[in-house]
């Protein structure tokens, strides 16, 4: 799937002003960003259920706009959430009538639905009604309505929101299956670790706007070598902060709020060991915890969502 | 044929859903009893006793009405609170035929209110169950209830593109239930109301069974109310295109 | 009778809203019931129009006056901020006059608007000198169905179904209060129902009145209809008290 220069705007905002993007076949893409970065938007455009203000989707060649039908009959398409499903009726029949909407060949039905429940692991409570279904149960269930029909194309939208750890890996691992599988899918989350672990290719997009694109390790190579080191502070940390940045070989220092405390963190030039100078900067107030480590990919995503 | 299958699966699918909602089959079925209990008196002290299954049916075709016009009227509406709304849309299947087959499921919901108002007539007051034309009757039935859901359809688009549509939907139970003629006959009315019932599908409906119960000519009915519901599926199939394009543009096809 | 959207308005009602729903909900509906009404007696010979509009004129602004009571109460903030209302009686009586004050005012606009309708459309021509009566049984009608309003309103909260409870009394006036059939011909414990309801003494005193009756003749259903109103403000206000102590031992004055 491509876009061209895509744009989207409402009334008032623009939830997406200009992201250009293209995504293998049988590739695991990601589109990582904040909330309210504009994600959801951007699948929306993909899945059919927006149009955009400007600029052009494909997704397998095929126009979103113009060749609707076509590509509504190719794409697969998980929002997950409380919603979205019949509750009054079992997870079965919520199976049984998505397969028919999505015309699933009758004599296919049973067999996937029944494949689709082994997968997400819901066999078993497939007669209960979908009210009684937990946040991780409704999930899976959303997943294996959004595979009834064998989409080659697959979006899911902050699939594991929501969901126990446990429960969460597991769907992963449903998901890493898929491309195994030969499918194309479009992933978008929030959680650094999920997208690192997960995807080919990553975008991330933050402000409406894409702001870094790579593989996972060009994304956290692009933050380029460097040292990490955390200082917690009880205190004032501004003032400490800025004395840090005029210290040579340290690149950029942030501070943050966690719980109590003032998070001093500051990016150094690898190789210098710069942790005796910088403490000594915090002189007068009170210090937790102090750390060292390598550059992460949440790093490189802070650094570049602060940006936007 | 797909088409007919989508329409099938959303027709049970919302007939199961509301079967299993207290507060809709409540009002499914008390009401056109009540109704019919209030006819009945009416009748009864007023002196007009041979006309108790005239009462009935006409109840009962309200009772088809009621339901339609109260779950067709929200069914778009409901479907996009459920978060759904954005499902049923990007389904391969034009959306059209999946709201058809939930308006079709509120009118079958009627059916309860059929069957309620006989059995309360003929346990409580003697209504005699003597049908003139019962095979035309067990057909006027189904072609009441398609007429009408495919009214809902109409209903269902339009409340939702037409917000002010919406508060006319309360107006509506009433004044359709006078200007069709279910149980006030078409005679007692001014002339120029005869125009309105007659694009009514509910006007057609209660002639065709009240023919096919008490002595007519019901296929000349039946014929019309047929004829409504292939105009009222072109007239929803252009709103629900309309509603679809809109939503699009707007991005209202979830909450989410 | 209430479609979503009618619900809607009507919770909007209390934010004042919308002419275009407030007339067609609020004012478009009675007019079609009376009128639906009046045909269906002129059809079963059951009395003169004067009957049915008066009856369902008087219905409609008791049901318009429970509508809105049941869902001022229903309505979970007003309810949260209920109990320290309730401390003292001066604040009860304030309380009262300033929720049920435009609630009584809106039921006077309804059943005046039923009365033109009735005048327009129908042969209803009540004397002159029968207004200012009639202004006042229907005001006395609307501060007993408030209080009854009140009374369904905070059983509504505890159910948590405001809108079954009042379709309900929807359903119970329109049967009970002889409304559309004279209260002598219904069965006994019919009548002993709607004797213990607010409606039917002001429908019948209304009647009476619009025949040519004096205030004089009357005041006994005027005094009844009001005492039955004190009645149920008095059980309203005690149910209060009991869900309230009863809320803060459990904590549950928030309901979700």
């Amino acid at each position: 799937m491509s876009t061209g220069v895509l744009r989207r705007r409402s009334a008032e905002i623009e939830a997406v002003a200009g992201i250009t993007f293209a995504v293998e076949q049988g590739e695991l893409f990601g589109l990582l960003g904040p909330n309210g970065a504009g994600k959801t938007t951007t699948i929306k455009v993909f899945t059919t259920l927006l149009l955009p203000t400007s600029g052009a989707a494909r997704v397998l060649g095929l126009d979103v706009v113009s060749d609707t039908s076509q590509v509504r009959r190719k794409i697969g398409f998980v929002f997950g959430g409380d919603r979205g499903l019949y509750d009054r009726i079992s997870g079965l029949d919520n199976l049984r009538f998505f397969a028919e909407l999505y015309g699933v060949p009758v004599g296919e039905q049973r067999r996937r639905i029944e494949s689709l429940l082994e997968l997400v692991g819901l066999r078993g409570r497939e007669r209960e009604r979908v009210e009684g279904y937990s946040r991780g149960m409704r999930q899976r269930l959303h997943i294996a309505r959004g595979l009834l029909h064998d989409p080659p194309v697959l979006f899911l939208d902050e699939p594991t929101l929501g969901v126990d750890p446990v429960g969460a890996r597991e769907l992963r691992d449903v998901i890493a299956d898929l491309t195994a599988a030969g499918k194309t899918v479009l992933l978008t989350t929030h959680y650094m670790f999920e997208a690192d672990a997960l995807c080919d290719r990553i975008a991330v997009i933050a402000g409406g706007r894409i702001v870094a694109e790579g593989t996972p390790q060009e994304l956290k190579a692009g933050v380029s070598e460097a040292r990490v080191i955390e200082i917690e502070v009880f205190g004032d940390a501004e003032g400490p902060a800025a004395a840090m940045r005029t210290l040579p070989g340290v690149r950029a220092v942030t501070v943050t709020t966690r719980d109590q405390a003032q998070l001093i963190t500051a990016e150094t030039d690898p190789g210098a060991e710069l942790t005796p100078a910088l403490l000594a900067q915090v002189d007068g107030a009170a210090v937790g915890r102090v750390a060292v480590r390598e550059t992460t990919l949440e790093d490189a995503y802070v650094a570049l969502v602060r940006e936007a | 044929m797909r088409v007919l299958r989508v329409v099938l699966a959303c027709w049970w699918l919302n007939l199961k859903n509301l079967s299993r909602s207290a507060f809709f089959l409540l009002t499914a079925v008390l009401a056109p009893v009540l109704l019919s209990t209030i006819a009945f008196y009416m009748f009864q002290a007023g002196g007009r006793p041979g006309t108790l299954l005239y009462a009935a049916l006409g109840s009962a075709v309200y009772g088809i009405w009621s339901s339609t016009l109260f779950g067709s009227g929200g069914a778009i509406q409901w479907q996009r609170w459920g978060g759904t709304l954005g499902l049923l849309v990007a389904s391969p299947a034009p959306f059209v035929f999946a709201v058809a087959g939930f308006t079709l499921a509120t009118a079958t919901l009627g059916v309860y209110s059929l069957v309620a108002t006989l059995a309360w007539g003929t346990l409580l007051f003697d209504v005699p169950l003597h049908l003139a034309h019962p095979a035309l009757f067990a057909v006027a039935i189904p072609v009441t209830v398609l007429s009408l859901g495919l009214l809902g359809l109409v209903f269902a688009s339009s409340f939702v593109l037409y917000r002010n549509a919406n508060a006319l939907s309360n107006m509506l139970e009433y004044a359709v239930l006078l200007v069709t003629g279910m149980l006030v006959p078409l005679s007692l009315l001014p002339g120029w109301v005869a125009p309105i019932a007659w694009v009514l599908a509910p006007t057609w409906g209660i002639r065709a069974i009240r023919d096919a119960a008490l002595g007519g000519d019901p296929v000349f009915a039946i014929a019309m109310a047929l004829a409504l519901a292939g105009v009222y599926l072109i007239l929803g199939a252009v709103l629900i295109a309309n509603l679809e394009r809109l939503a699009r543009q707007r991005g209202t096809l979830s909450l989410a | 009778m209430l479609t979503v959207g009618g619900l809607i308005s009507y919770r909007a009602l209390f934010n004042w809203i919308h002419p275009a729903i407030y007339i067609p909900s609020v004012l478009g509906f009675p007019m079609f019931q009376i009128l639906f009404f009046a045909y269906l007696g002129r059809f079963s010979g059951l009395r003169d129009d004067a009957f049915f509009v008066t009856g369902n004129a008087v219905q409609a602004a008791g049901m318009a006056g429970i509508y809105a009571s049941v869902f001022t109460i229903g309505n979970d903030r007003f309810y949260g901020t209920l109990g320290p209302l309730l401390a003292s009686p001066a604040s009860r009586a304030a309380l009262f006059t300033g929720r049920a004050l435009p609630i009584v005012a809106n039921g006077l606009l309804v059943s005046a608007f039923g009365f033109v309708v009735g005048w327009a459309f129908l042969d209803f021509d009540p004397p002159l000198a029968s207004l200012p009566p009639l202004a006042l049984i229907v005001l006395v009608s609307a501060f007993a169905t408030t209080a009854f309003g009140m009374l369904l309103g905070s059983i509504g909260l505890r159910t948590k179904d405001i809108l079954l409870i009042s379709n309900l009394a929807y359903f119970l006036m329109w049967l009970f209060c002889g409304v559309n059939v004279p209260l002598e011909t219904l069965p006994g414990w019919m009548q002993l129902v709607g004797e213990g309801l607010p409606v039917t003494h002001a429908v019948e005193a209304a009647r009476e009145v619009v025949d040519g009756a004096r205030i004089g003749s009357v005041w006994k259903l005027v005094v009844a209809e009001a005492g039955i109103g004190a009645g149920y403000l008095i059980a309203a206000f005690g149910l209060f008290r009991v869900f309230e102590r009863e809320a803060r031992r459990h904590a549950t004055l928030e309901t979700t």
